[in-house]
């Protein structure tokens, strides 16, 4: 076309080729840029030809058709140059522009790949601004990505970590580092806290020269929120493993939960027994004063079955938990609850059995979601906790029985002791050790051995088995043993065997009792009762002796008054022979001398038993005395031969010579009295020691064995039946009796019935008889 | 013993088939003596025993019609001797005549058998009435 226009420009204007020659070669130029090389090439041949056109057409002069010529191969030559340089230069440009596509569609993969990358991904300069962020990463900080643009990393990060990035970031400036690393805390734009591992590298620029910061960070809340579960959970089961038992344990996983899972209280609720409700049985403040209002409201709540969160967790046997508190209607302590600030709640059941016995509660100022995975920890953590509950209750009830036992042991003021089957003593009880004065050591090997010995001694004597002698059926014996310090105890031993489950003697359990009061107490008891029977048996004698002395004296006095009463009598009526009045006469006066001297000799007895009677003392001669009471018995003695034997050697003694008559005469008499006709009365005196022993033998009718005992009995005599022919108070020997001991002296009878009786009495020698012979008192 | 025992047996030699005999047994001799002179002067006839022993042997031959019998008496004492002859001859009457004079003694002796009981020492015309009120009776 525009070859068309030049030509007919050129026609019409009937231009020279040189005036029209520019215009075709911009045309050929032109063309040959644009055009490819045939068309181009074309396009100059055609120019050429409109060229030579004129020319040869209007006058074919040589000169003008040379340069026409000239012109047209130049047109030509241009053009063929020209396509062949728009050819290499459109080449080039092909290529250049695929290349770009290439890098445009490399770009677009990397964008998509960051953009759709689960990590955050950033660009930073050496100061920490964010350049270019992702999606994630914008999502992660919970801002738009436009706001991050203005924004630092520092900015974004916690306070509490931003000293660390910030060392990290002039370390990675200075180029120390080329990365860095770490777990930090973002702070969202509502200012929740994000755990994030971040990963910074430095990127050189070539470009521009300028490095910058490739920033990866990555959400780490999931694996935390899952690590500290199963920390927390590690720790639940760690603290159930540890504890001595649900005091201590109960307090410390609620601890654990909260502090693994974040809360800021836990409360273990507890089923009571009767099943009707339940109650804070134990509670944890992870938090601070603000939750305590509401613990203690909670302290002082009763919840039934199905009321509230803990009542429907009860009920239900299933997790229940309140995300938002606040507007919770059925949660009671709403007010506790608002005035503590707690946005958050769950509880979950601590199952026993299918049943559950309690709930555990944790709540929190913030609200927070339950996580399925924190759901399944706490469920699992309450089955685990109530096994452990149960487990808990028996074995404290274990352990308390044992404790009892143990204290019982210890403190019991009985000694126990444990001894094996061998008789080796395995254990000893405080009391044991302190009662016998032994340490546990010298127990084992010396003061057991000895009690077990001595047990054994004490058990044959009273008929029971050894203490190893099989089962022992808890009887006691009674044995002595030393203790430490040297004193004697009589101890209260009480075996009991303690079978193995074959029933075979496993050990013997003894009961050790210091019974050395208790039978020191008995004894004394049973001396003071034995004093008091004899005491008693004395007074029923006394009180015996007294009813028959009445008996007795009144037999005599009557005996004696029949005669003076009767005879009087006679003589009173009248109408007697003068001799027969001379006689009776006779027979009462001797009655009633008889009546005079019993009543004498009672008076001197009573005087003489309540030491009343006060003898005189003076120089006696023992021989002397013997021969005045023969002489004076000899007359009425027709029937009798007395001899006599006395020592001329005899000192003079201290005494009342008159008394002393008075116990020979009696003997003499006696003997008298019970000697039959032809009858031997010898007395004979000797020093005996420091004695004067005075005998008086008669060969009589003597006095049976039995009798010996009694013959210085008062009435004696008469209660015997024997001799009662012969006249007597019945009282002379126990005077005689009194006598002799009043002088210091003793008297005894030696006798054997049809051969005689010998009366032998002692009166001590001067000084020791004359001392003894004061105011003496018998008892 | 001998004296009495003769003096007893004079008497009882002089009494007749028809005469009350009272045997008077006491230990005693101022009793013996003073019944024999209350009841001989009252008519009857009177042995005399001085103990228990004696008693018996003389109740056994002699036979008399009572006895007058005293408790405490060497030997055997009146009771004893009381049941021996009570054995032999069961319608013998007994007065026990004893000292023993409180009131369970009374009893005892009743108990023991005794026809009747007379306590020491006795108004004379008492022995009198015991003794006439068991002749009477035979």
């Amino acid at each position: 076309m525009a070859l068309a226009a030049i030509f007919a420009i050129q026609a019409l204007a009937d231009a020279q080729p040189v005036v029209a020659f520019p215009l075709y070669l911009t045309v050929v130029l032109l063309v040959s840029l644009q055009q490819n090389r045939v068309e181009s090439i074309a396009v100059a041949f055609v120019a050429a030809v409109a060229v030579l056109v004129i020319p040869l057409a209007s006058a074919g002069q040589a000169s003008d058709v040379a340069p026409a010529v000239l012109l047209a191969a130049v047109l030509v030559g241009v053009a063929v140059a020209m396509s062949e340089l728009a050819r290499h230069a459109r080449e080039a440009a092909i290529d250049t522009q695929s290349r770009l596509a290439e890098l445009a569609a490399s770009e677009r993969r990397l964008r998509a790949t960051v953009e759709s990358a689960e990590v955050g991904l950033g660009l930073a300069d050496l100061d920490g601004r964010l350049l270019q962020v992702n999606e994630p990463l914008a999502a992660l900080l919970g801002r738009s990505r436009d706001a991050l643009a203005q924004t630092t990393l520092i900015e974004v990060t916690a306070e509490e970590d931003r000293d660390a990035l910030k060392d990290a970031l002039g370390m990675l400036r200075n180029g120390d580092v080329t990365r860095w690393q770490a777990d930090i805390n973002q702070v969202c734009a509502d200012g929740t806290l994000v755990p994030v591992a971040v990963f910074i590298s430095k990127l050189p620029n070539t470009a521009t020269g300028e490095p910058t910061l490739l920033i990866q960070a990555r959400d780490t809340s999931a694996s935390r929120r899952s690590d500290a579960q199963r920390e927390g959970a590690a720790a639940v089961r760690q603290v159930m493993v540890t504890s001595a038992g649900l005091d201590q344990a109960l307090p410390q996983v609620l601890a654990a939960l909260c502090a693994y899972l974040g809360w800021d209280a836990g409360q273990f609720w507890s089923v009571d027994a009767d099943r009707q409700a339940m109650r804070v049985r134990y509670a944890w403040n992870a938090s601070g004063a603000v939750v305590e209002g509401f613990l203690h409201a909670s302290r002082s709540l009763v919840v039934v079955n199905g009321a509230g969160l803990i009542g429907r967790v009860w009920q239900s046997g299933v997790l229940a938990g309140d995300a938002d508190l606040e507007h919770s209607a059925d949660f009671g302590r709403v007010e506790a609850t608002r005035s503590a600030g707690l946005r958050s709640a769950v509880a979950f059941p601590v199952v026993d059995g299918g049943e559950v016995i309690g709930v555990v509660e944790l709540v929190a100022e913030r609200a927070r979601t339950l996580q399925d995975d924190e759901v399944t920890m706490l469920a699992t953590a309450g089955v685990e906790l109530g096994q452990f509950i149960r487990r808990s209750d028996t074995a404290q009830a274990l352990r308390r029985s044992e404790a009892d036992h143990r204290a019982i042991f210890e403190r019991s003021p009985f000694g126990i002791a444990r001894i094996s089957s061998g008789g080796e003593l395995l254990e000893a009880n405080p009391a044991f050790l302190q009662m016998l004065e032994h340490d546990e050591e010298t127990m084992r090997t010396i003061a057991w051995p000895d009690l077990l010995h001595a047990y054994d001694q004490a058990a044959s004597r009273q008929h029971k088995a050894p203490f190893l002698a099989g089962i022992t059926d808890g009887s006691s014996v009674h044995a002595r043993a030393a203790t430490g310090a040297g004193n004697w105890l009589w101890l209260q031993l009480t075996a009991t065997s303690i079978p193995d489950s074959s029933g075979r003697p496993e050990h013997v359990l003894l009961m050790i009792e210091d019974v050395t009061a208790v039978r020191e107490t008995a004894d004394k008891l049973a001396e003071a009762l034995e004093a008091q029977r004899d005491a008693n048996t004395n007074l029923e004698k006394l009180d015996r002796t007294k009813s028959e002395f009445l008996s007795i004296v009144s037999h005599e006095f009557r005996t004696a008054l029949t005669g003076i009463q009767g005879f009087s009598e006679l003589i009173r009526d009248g109408g007697l022979e003068p001799d027969e009045v001379r006689a009776y006469g006779g027979y009462i006066f001797s009655d009633a001398d008889r009546v005079n001297r019993l009543i004498g000799d009672m008076l001197d007895l009573d005087r003489m038993e309540s030491g009343r009677m006060t003898m005189r003392s003076a120089e006696v001669d023992i021989n002397e005395v013997l021969t005045e009471a023969v002489s004076r018995a000899v007359p009425s003695a027709t029937a009798v031969e007395f001899k006599s034997d006395l020592d001329p050697r005899l000192p003079i003694v201290a005494g009342d010579r008159d008394r002393l008559i008075q116990v020979v005469s009696n003997l003499v008499n006696n003997a008298v009295k019970y000697s039959p006709e032809g009858g031997t009365v010898t007395v004979t005196t000797r020093v005996e020691g420091r004695y004067a022993l005075v005998s008086v033998t008669d060969t009589g009718i003597g006095i049976p064995a039995e009798e010996i005992a009694h013959v210085f009995e008062r009435f004696r005599r008469v209660r015997s039946g024997a001799a009662q022919s012969i006249p007597g108070t019945g009282l002379g020997l126990t005077i005689v009796k009194q006598i002799v001991e009043m002088h210091g002296g003793k008297i005894w009878v030696e006798s054997a019935v049809g051969h005689g009786s010998s009366f032998h009495f002692t009166i001590p020698l001067a000084p020791e008889g004359a001392e003894s012979l004061q105011q003496l008192r018998h008892g | 013993m001998a004296e009495a025992n003769a003096g007893g047996t004079a008497v009882g030699q002089g009494s007749t088939a028809s005469t009350f005999t009272v045997l008077v047994a006491d230990d005693n001799e101022v009793a013996q003596r003073l019944c024999k002179r209350v009841l001989e002067k009252a008519g009857y006839g009177v042995l005399i025993a001085a103990d228990g022993l004696q008693a018996v042997d003389i109740a056994m031959s002699q036979r008399p019609a009572m006895i007058l019998m005293d408790v405490a008496m060497p030997g055997i004492d009146g009771l004893e001797a009381m049941r021996r002859i009570k054995e032999q001859i069961p319608t013998m009457p007994i007065v026990i005549a004893s000292a023993h004079s409180m009131a369970s003694d009374r009893e005892r002796f009743l108990a023991a058998g005794a026809d009747n009981v007379l306590s020491k020492p006795f108004r004379l015309a008492d022995l009198i009435a015991i003794v006439a009120k068991l002749a009477s009776a035979t």
